[in-house]
């Protein structure tokens, strides 16, 4: 099967999912939504009345007028949200609107901003740099002391390793954020306790600086929680590879130690890794969101929080969909790189086992 | 299976399994977490869920556990309830003419501490009066270590009554008025108004007598007796002390202190055991048997039918969990159950096992006594569940196991968030309020670590217990 077919065929699953997923949502959410708008009907009504005592003498003369009034001004209402519509072409309807990204306005603005496709537009980029700046560091921790671990499998090093990764892998991220708010903004006063910038934010360098400072304590989270896990998967992953008889003819030939390791054994085990980094970063994005808001980091998890605090459905909406979208395309990264590292997996494989 | 074959392979098993150092200490964390989730009634009280939702009446808010004073070297005083039986009756209705009778009682309450109880509260006098318009009267005296007489309060006593001392007006207008005269009488007359709506009422009444007491109070330790003078003024007026409970109420309270609801942690951190337990064990393990199922009756079947069970398993498993739990979360947001929850964690957490378990079955398909029971004209059920399953099975205790934390992890995170069962008491609804109290930037340490910490160990536990069991159990994945 070709490579193209391969790809071709990836896209269509993960397009497949996004609509499927948006459509079970937007059921969902008409529904929701339908409740919250017809008590704000209510309200709206109601205030209109008061706001007009003009009105609210003539009426309070008759109470079928005031009936017959309120009954215009319910239908009317009923009318501009659209509720008069069958609950099926809601649905389709807001399942459009998602899928071409008109994901609506919020009730009160959130980072200056009312339309949901622009505040996520401002969160996003802010996200990818916490989560990014973290990835890198756990990525190269982890895989410097699973390489070592590996290499001297057995030793204090590889079970304290072991230890750690079972350890950590126990921590809920977010938790382990505050302690780290508690200790370190808290009790020693060193670092901020959240946000992304000073109030009010800095100009020129002094701004990038401190956006760093304030990154410090974030990012050491959810290092200190992921690298754990890394270094023993690597691990795992490189005793599995060193056992091959390749490293042995490597070895037997007179290869350097060094370059049996990282020359020969790590680019074995680099399909693997790769796709356990891509999988794992995936799995960590949903403990790194909650653990964004734990520091009111302006990002992804701050939305969700917002929007699950303030009922912003539209907004949690939006959010849900972009965070299913960016999971997707990760995932057919993690398989075309796979496909590309080790040629012989491809789509359909399975089916000749 | 015959039992005896079933004992000796459990004999076996925990032959095994007893070499594994961290699963011995799993399986005896597991036992300390099953003893305190059965226990919970035990060691605290029965009725904790019914009222965990609500405002705990008579507690102090957010105080730190009482062990707090053994790090500190200033003490601060723990909660304490005074019953009838502690307080002294010196007049048990005395008439004094005219109707009038007069009821007496003292409580006395010893002050070691540098930080005094915050409040006093005096609550449930019964009371019986025959005409409402002609409340009794209530005087309460404290009489101080340094011998100074102090009236607090004087005022009508009607069914009902409360007494706050540190929140009352007229307390605080006494106590003001009495500290005034040890302190610079310019300094009064400049700020008085400010000083009397700042002073700290409960730690003037316990301060030392001297200048400072209103601005920097100062602990006067020694004895103080509370006189109660109760007097009624109609014939058939009655008062019952049995009931009267006295509260001192502490700035510190019990194992773990009290939240900004004034509810004991300790009691929600026992409590919580139950849910963690309960929804990571019931997750983990009926994932693992859909999975499994799933799995084997792909393999099973095979040809296009397989081919389609995949499919459905790749995309199912496409669709990232926490996000649309916490969208399914917020749709059903005030009426979610645990078991709603349980449920939704299990139709998203499947798929991996059933992925390991189709080509686990596929390999096992292949073996001649397979082959040789369809033979012997053996029906589907059969094959499946007495000779492929039987096989898959010690795989499965380990992955279910190793399936607990993850769950325990997204169910705290889910109540995290503020989408877990409101009626339930559980360790991530409890970070939830402090997250929503900003516990951690004022520094309630209580309030944040110890949920936290309940979490990871019973993650780490089936962690523990899950390695062993895949190194006892799946021998050949045995790596090194």
């Amino acid at each position: 099967m070709g490579y193209g077919r391969y790809i071709t065929i990836r896209l269509l699953n993960a397009l497949l999912v996004l609509a499927l997923v948006t459509l079970l949502v937007s059921v969902l959410f008409t529904k929701v939504a339908e409740e919250d708008i017809r008590s704000s009907i209510q309200e709206q009504i109601n205030l209109k009345l008061r706001s007009n005592p003009e009105l609210q003498r003539q009426l309070a003369a008759d109470p079928a007028k005031l009936q017959e009034w309120y009954q215009r001004e319910y239908n009317r209402l009923i009318h501009v949200y659209e509720l008069d519509k069958p609950f099926w072409v809601r649905v389709i309807q807001r399942t459009k609107d998602t899928l071409t990204l008109n994901f609506g306005n919020t009730k009160s603005p959130i980072f200056g901003e009312t339309a949901v496709g622009k505040i996520i537009s401002k969160a996003i980029p802010r996200t990818v740099i916490l989560f990014t700046t973290a990835q890198i560091f756990v990525i190269l921790i982890g895989l410097l002391l699973g390489v070592k671990a590996a290499q001297i499998a057995g030793s204090i090093l590889d079970k304290g390793v072991s230890i750690v990764a079972m350890v950590t892998s126990s921590i809920p991220m977010w938790w382990f954020g505050m302690m780290m708010i508690l200790i370190f903004s808290f009790k020693m006063g060193l670092f901020p306790s959240g946000g992304m910038t000073s109030m009010p934010p800095k100009e020129g360098f002094a701004y990038y600086l401190d956006v760093l400072y304030h990154m410090i304590l974030p990012v050491s989270t959810i290092v200190f929680v992921l690298f754990g896990g890394w270094a023993w998967t690597t691990r795992n992953i490189m005793i599995g590879t060193m056992q091959e008889d390749f490293i042995m003819a490597a070895r037997a030939k007179g290869v350097p130690e060094r370059k049996v390791i990282y020359g020969h054994a790590l680019r074995a085990s680099a399909p693997p890794i790769v796709t356990m980094t891509i999988f794992s970063l995936l799995g960590s994005i949903g403990g790194a969101i909650i653990t964004e808001s734990v520091f009111n980091w302006p990002g992804m998890g701050r939305l969700y929080w917002t929007a699950l605090q303030q009922n912003e459905t539209r907004l949690l909406m939006g959010v849900t969909f972009v965070t299913v979208a960016l999971y997707l395309i990760a995932m057919i990264i993690a398989d075309l790189a796979y496909g590309y590292l080790d040629p012989r997996v491809k789509v359909g494989a399975s089916q000749s086992t | 299976m015959r039992w005896v074959d079933l004992k000796a392979s459990i004999k076996d098993f925990w032959f095994e399994f007893r070499r594994q150092k961290g699963g011995l200490f799993g399986l005896a964390l597991l036992f300390l977490l099953i003893f305190t989730a059965l226990g919970a009634p035990y060691l605290t009280e029965p009725d904790i869920p019914t009222k965990w939702s609500q405002y705990w009446e008579g507690n102090p808010t957010t105080v730190p556990p009482v062990w707090y004073n053994y790090f500190t070297t200033k003490k601060l005083a723990p909660h304490e309830i005074l019953t009838s039986n502690d307080l002294r009756i010196t007049s048990p209705g005395e008439d004094i003419g005219g109707g009038m009778k007069y009821y007496g009682f003292e409580f006395t309450y010893e002050n070691n501490y540098d930080f005094p109880p915050s409040d006093i509260i005096i609550r449930n006098i019964g009371v019986k009066l025959t005409d409402l318009n002609s409340p009794a009267q209530i005087v309460i005296t404290l009489v101080r270590p340094d011998g100074i007489k102090i009236e607090l309060l004087n005022t009508e006593l009607r069914e009902g009554s409360v007494y706050q001392l540190a929140k009352d007006g007229k307390v605080r207008n006494a106590v003001f008025q009495w500290a005034s005269q040890f302190e610079n009488p310019q300094k009064i007359a400049q700020a008085g108004e400010t000083l009397k709506s700042t002073m700290d009422t409960t730690k003037v009444i316990f301060g030392k007598a001297q200048e400072g007491i209103l601005t920097n109070p100062e602990a006067l330790k020694g004895t103080y007796i509370f006189q109660v003078d109760i007097f009624t003024f109609r014939e058939g007026d009655q008062i019952d002390l049995s009931t009267t409970e006295t509260i001192l109420s502490g700035r510190t309270y019990g194992f773990m202190g009290t939240d900004y609801k004034a509810r004991d942690l300790w009691s929600g951190l026992v409590w919580g055991t139950r849910v963690s337990l309960t929804v990571g064990v019931t997750v983990a393990v009926l994932t693992v048997l859909i999975g499994i199922f799933y799995g084997v009756t792909s393999a099973y079947l095979g040809g296009w039918k397989d081919e389609f069970m995949q499919r459905v398993n790749e995309f199912w498993a496409s669709i990232p969990t926490l996000p649309i739990l916490i969208l399914l979360g917020a749709a059903f947001k005030g009426h979610v159950s645990l078991w709603t929850i349980v449920f939704l964690m299990v139709a998203f957490y499947w798929t991996g096992i059933a992925k390991v378990a189709r080509s686990m079955a596929l390999q096992i398909k292949e073996q001649t006594y397979v082959e040789a029971a369809i033979a012997l004209g053996a029906g589907t059920g059969r094959i499946i569940f007495k000779h492929i399953m039987p096989q898959i099975m010690p795989y499965a205790f380990a992955a279910m196991a190793l399936n607990v934390p993850g769950a325990v992890l997204t169910e705290a995170s889910l109540s995290f968030l503020g989408l877990g069962d409101p009626t339930a008491v559980t360790w991530g609804q409890i970070l939830y309020d402090a997250q929503t109290q900003s516990a951690t930037i004022n520094g309630y340490w209580w309030w944040v670590i110890p949920p936290g910490l309940a979490i990871t160990l019973v993650a780490f536990t089936f962690v523990l217990l899950g390695i062993s069991l895949d190194r006892v159990l799946n021998p050949r994945l045995k790596r090194l």
